[in-house]
């Protein structure tokens, strides 16, 4: 297989879903009422799915390392922490889990 | 119109990015060399794609003597949440004019810009999304060169704990949110359980799962907020 080939046509595959649609964006500003709202709580609901449950199998049979490294970030910034603290903090957690009790 | 402020506010809001990519691309830029890449095609591939799980996925098909075709066709579907993410953010732009400013934005709407401009709560300058997208840019195919050339260098408890950082500011943002309202902590539960119950009991594919979770737990925040919550005019 030519590699470069791949390369480009992967990377053609990749951005096309993402750049089309700035270029619609008049014609989705116009879209019904639901549809706008739910663009609106789309970044939201990608949340949940963005952490769950890869951040516990990226980890495999440690998975309470990564589950650590999340409670503490998500507890940090409910407890008004900036995020950098929120990070250094779940990756304190997570690194010493890892220590604590390996797999 | 270049803003310098803006531009050191999104390069500021960048650099946990930064750190997640580089330590993930580091991993990338070794599996290309061990997969019998060039140094310029697996950085190439990382400067012209800029897409973390979908690079993985098209190395893995590659690996495994897949059809040119079938690795596209799935490349394409594991990246066909980005319709849905370029839609919602496009809403948010300043200035929708620019074609330049379009361009930028979608070639750098990756899970980690999109979820960290939306949570913005303003409209989005091109510069501060510029800062934004060039600091991933710069940690994903400097992470990816590094990795070529020296191997995950870190001591590997460093190394598997890193993989901790892009979740952890997911769940930052999260904690942010739910601070202000109940509301999205119920959505973001939609998501999580459903994607949860489709990849681990159900065995779906990662891409299929995340797109499913995501509008379905969408819908599920549209009904249950109101007009004015969602910030609808």
């Amino acid at each position: 297989m030519n590699k470069i080939i791949l390369i480009v046509s992967c990377a053609f595959v990749t951005l096309l879903p993402r750049i089309v649609p700035y270029f619609a964006s008049s014609a989705l500003s116009r879209l019904p009422r639901f549809l706008r709202k739910c663009m609106v709580l789309l970044p939201v609901a990608a949340l949940g799915a963005l952490i769950f449950p890869l951040a516990l199998t990226d980890f495999g049979s440690m998975w309470y390392a990564g589950l650590a490294g999340v409670a503490v970030a998500f507890a940090v910034s409910l407890f008004r922490g900036p995020m950098i603290l929120s990070i250094i903090l779940a990756l304190l957690s997570t690194a010493g889990m890892l220590l604590a009790f390996p797999a | 119109m270049v803003n310098g402020k803006e531009i050191r506010e999104g390069i500021h809001d960048g650099f946990p990015i930064f750190l997640g990519y580089f330590t993930t691309a580091l991993a990338f830029g070794l599996l290309t060399r061990t997969s019998g890449f060039l140094f310029v095609e697996g950085v190439l591939t990382s400067m012209i794609t800029f897409a973390g799980s979908g690079q993985f996925l098209m190395m893995n098909l590659y690996n495994a003597g897949s059809f040119l075709a079938s690795i596209i066709v799935s490349v394409f579907f594991i990246n066909s949440r980005y319709i849905f993410m370029a839609s919602s953010l496009s809403q948010r732009l300043a200035d929708p004019s620019s074609i330049a400013g379009r361009l930028m934005c979608g070639f750098g709407t990756v899970d980690e810009v999109f979820t960290v401009a939306s949570f913005k709560g303003r409209k989005l300058s091109y510069s501060y999304m510029a800062g934004l997208i060039f600091t991933s840019y710069v940690g994903w195919v400097s992470g990816t060169a590094i990795g070529y050339l020296g191997g995950t260098f870190l001591p590997a408890v460093v190394q598997k704990a890193a993989v901790i950082t892009v979740y952890a500011m997911f769940a930052s943002l999260l904690g942010s949110e739910t601070r202000r309202g109940i509301k999205a902590f119920l959505v973001a539960s939609v998501s999580a359980l459903l994607n949860s119950l489709l990849i681990l009991v159900l065995g779906l594919s990662t891409g299929l799962s995340f797109l499913i979770s995501m509008i379905i737990a969408t819908v599920f925040g549209a009904l249950l907020y109101t007009d004015e919550e969602a910030g609808l005019e």
